[in-house]
């Protein structure tokens, strides 16, 4: 038998993965595309015209704008506050000893152990409007009528903030780790104050993980469909919730596939954008 | 008076000493070398100094102020280290100008001084390039560049050329050597390589188990080594394990079974002891069988340029390494020759066995 040269090596390699993915995800794509150009007729279905209404809806549309804005506001602010609440702790984590290291990884994947349907149940527990968190405030006299923590994006922001932290805390911390010391002591020995070597040093050196990391939250929190569901309930609906509906609840495919497809359009959109600005940041152009 | 003082500096952690009541006062501008073998301490001392390790005891004073407890961004110290560790992400004009910036030079005055500083370690116009796309030597300049452009009140040194290949480390002992004395800057300079040390410094400190052997010159270092650490440590050794004997009023040192060597000055040991000897390469001298010395032969011959190496075994003792200039007129013996090994007894460096 020959033997294979590198290059038809690894085409072996990928081709079961490729395989899959041809049939599984490129191919369902590409036959979602054509339906998202068919117009959908209240009562009859999806008639045998093209159209492009389905795409300009989602602009023109108010519901569907305020949708698409609340899904950016929700992807944005979950995104934010897990590199904020996340930060410190992988900063910590790559510092301290390797024992620490390895009992606070568990800690941070333990949550991802629970079913995710029963995580978000926690949190409707904890939110709702006799739920812990307003019961204790208003035993303790701070208020007078529960206030609204469900239902809204203070709820969905605490809910999907927690579910995706880990994944925040996991691709920081070996970029922080990769960090050499030495790079830090320098800029000390250089006059520099400690938030100095934070914002010009430090920081800009944690651009990597914090853009891959970054990315992953956001994209996982505007295309989440279960927390949402159960934080957001029947009316408070993200693109995600929206797109779930108009495939299973009210069968208005080509709606749902156009929305998928500009879902999909602005994540790509944001992740170009965002790795041009950490490059440049990171000093990596 | 001295620039920068350490008086009884120690590190002790849980489970050994690091640095053990270190003392050393190093004058305005001065080159001082710590040398020795890895773990030695040297490294923990410039640390000390710079403020990156905290010490357990002692006190450190630059210019007749105690700093010992000053933060390291407060220390106005420069240092360079052994990975360069320039700020990847930053460009090489950004890399030098960033201490300047701490102190606040701007506009004309901050391109001035950064050219300044790149000029003197020849990099002058690659300020626009990054970190990753200059050579080891050229980073290490940078490196000293950075160091040196704010005018730090110490220099400090960390091992900065064990990372160059053997030809850049060369010029580089030369070119920092210049630099220092045209900017003056009071210097410590950490290395495991004796040639460095000597090379480049006006005093070199041994120090060996975090105690200091011998603060002095090279050339005191060189050739009147204070302790057995110094003379196993500078030059090339030859290591061999004896017997002090007392014959007389003289001391002499057995061996293996016949070979007596007197020793110079007053015995340190009890007669009796076993001991480390040191005898270097080059304080041996060798010549023909006719003439006085202890009897060998050549076993081995080799040529290193500007020297020869012979291996002698002595008559009824151990082998030696001999050294002789290769143009002078030893340098023919052959392998099998009878030849005769001459040693000064102040040459002859004994101590316990340790």
């Amino acid at each position: 038998m020959e033997p294979n040269t590198p290059r038809r090596a690894g085409l072996m390699l990928v081709s079961p993965l490729m395989l899959v993915l041809l049939l599984v995800f490129i191919a369902p794509v590409l036959m979602m595309l054509p339906l998202s150009l068919r117009e959908y007729v209240a009562g009859t279905g999806i008639s045998d015209r093209w159209t492009l209404v389905n795409y300009t809806q989602i602009l023109t549309d108010d519901y569907y704008r305020e949708v698409v804005v609340r899904t950016l506001q929700l992807g944005f602010g979950v995104t934010l506050i897990c590199l904020l609440l996340g930060y410190p702790l992988a900063y910590y984590m790559a510092r301290t000893t390797p024992r620490i290291r390895f009992a606070l990884t568990m800690l941070v994947i333990f949550p991802m152990l629970l079913n995710l349907v029963v995580r978000s149940f926690g949190w409707i527990a904890l939110l709702a409007n006799r739920g812990l968190v307003n019961n204790l405030l208003i035993d303790l006299g701070l208020l007078e009528r529960p206030i609204k923590l469900m239902f809204n994006l203070t709820g969905l922001l605490l809910g999907m903030s927690h579910i995706f932290l880990p994944f925040m805390v996991l691709m920081l911390v070996p970029t922080i780790q990769a960090i050499p010391r030495d790079v830090q002591a320098a800029a000390y020995t250089l006059s520099a104050s400690r938030p100095r070597v934070f914002w010009s040093v430090t920081l800009p050196l944690s651009a990597p993980g914090i853009l891959a990391g970054s990315i992953l939250v956001f994209v996982l929190t505007i295309s989440a469909l279960v927390t949402p569901r159960m934080l957001g309930g029947p009316t408070y609906k993200v693109m995600a919730t929206l797109i779930y509906d108009d495939f299973l609840q009210t069968l208005d495919w080509p709606s749902g596939a156009a929305l998928s497809f500009t879902l999909t359009a602005m994540t790509l959109v944001i992740i170009g954008l965002s790795s041009r600005l950490a490059k440049r940041w990171g000093g990596q152009s | 008076m001295p620039h920068l003082t350490l008086e009884a500096l120690e590190k002790r952690y849980a489970d050994h000493t690091a640095v053990s009541s270190v003392s050393l006062a190093i004058r305005d501008g001065e080159f001082v070398s710590l040398l020795g073998p890895s773990g030695c301490g040297k490294t923990t001392i410039l640390r000390m100094v710079a403020g990156l390790i905290a010490p357990t005891s002692g006190r450190i004073s630059i210019d007749d102020r105690d700093v010992t407890q000053l933060p390291v961004n407060r220390r106005n110290i420069g240092l360079v280290f052994q990975s360069y560790a320039l700020f990847p992400h930053m460009t090489v004009f950004e890399n030098v100008a960033f201490g300047l910036r701490r102190q606040r030079v701007e506009g004309q005055a901050l391109k001035e001084r950064v050219d300044e500083a790149l000029a003197s370690v020849r990099l002058a116009g690659l300020g626009e390039r990054y970190p990753r796309q200059l050579s080891g030597g050229q980073q290490q300049r940078v490196a000293v560049a950075r160091s040196i452009a704010p005018r730090p009140a110490i220099l400090l040194f960390d091992e900065p050329l064990s990372n160059l290949d053997a030809a850049l480390r060369d010029e580089m002992q030369f070119e920092l050597k210049r630099l220092q004395r045209e900017v003056g800057i009071t210097t410590l300079f950490v290395t495991h390589d004796q040639g460095e040390a000597l090379s480049m410094s006006d005093r070199v400190c041994v120090m060996a188990h975090g105690v200091v052997q011998q603060f002095a010159t090279p050339e005191e270092i060189y050739r009147r080594p204070a302790t057995g650490f110094v003379a196993s440590f500078i030059g090339r050794p030859n290591r061999l394990r004896g017997k002090l004997l007392q014959i007389g009023g003289d001391t002499q040192v057995e061996l293996g079974q016949g070979l007596r060597l007197p020793v110079a000055g007053a015995p340190v040991l009890p007669a009796g002891s076993a001991v480390d000897v040191v005898l270097r390469q080059e304080d041996l001298r060798l010549a023909g069988p006719q003439t006085a010395g202890h009897p060998g032969r050549v076993m081995l011959r080799s040529f290193v340029g500007a020297r020869v190496q012979y291996v002698v075994a002595m008559d009824g003792g151990p082998e030696l390494i001999v050294e002789a200039p290769s143009s002078g007129p030893d340098a023919e013996l052959a392998p099998g020759q009878g030849a005769r090994v001459a040693i000064d007894p102040r040459h002859v460096y004994v101590n316990a066995v340790g």
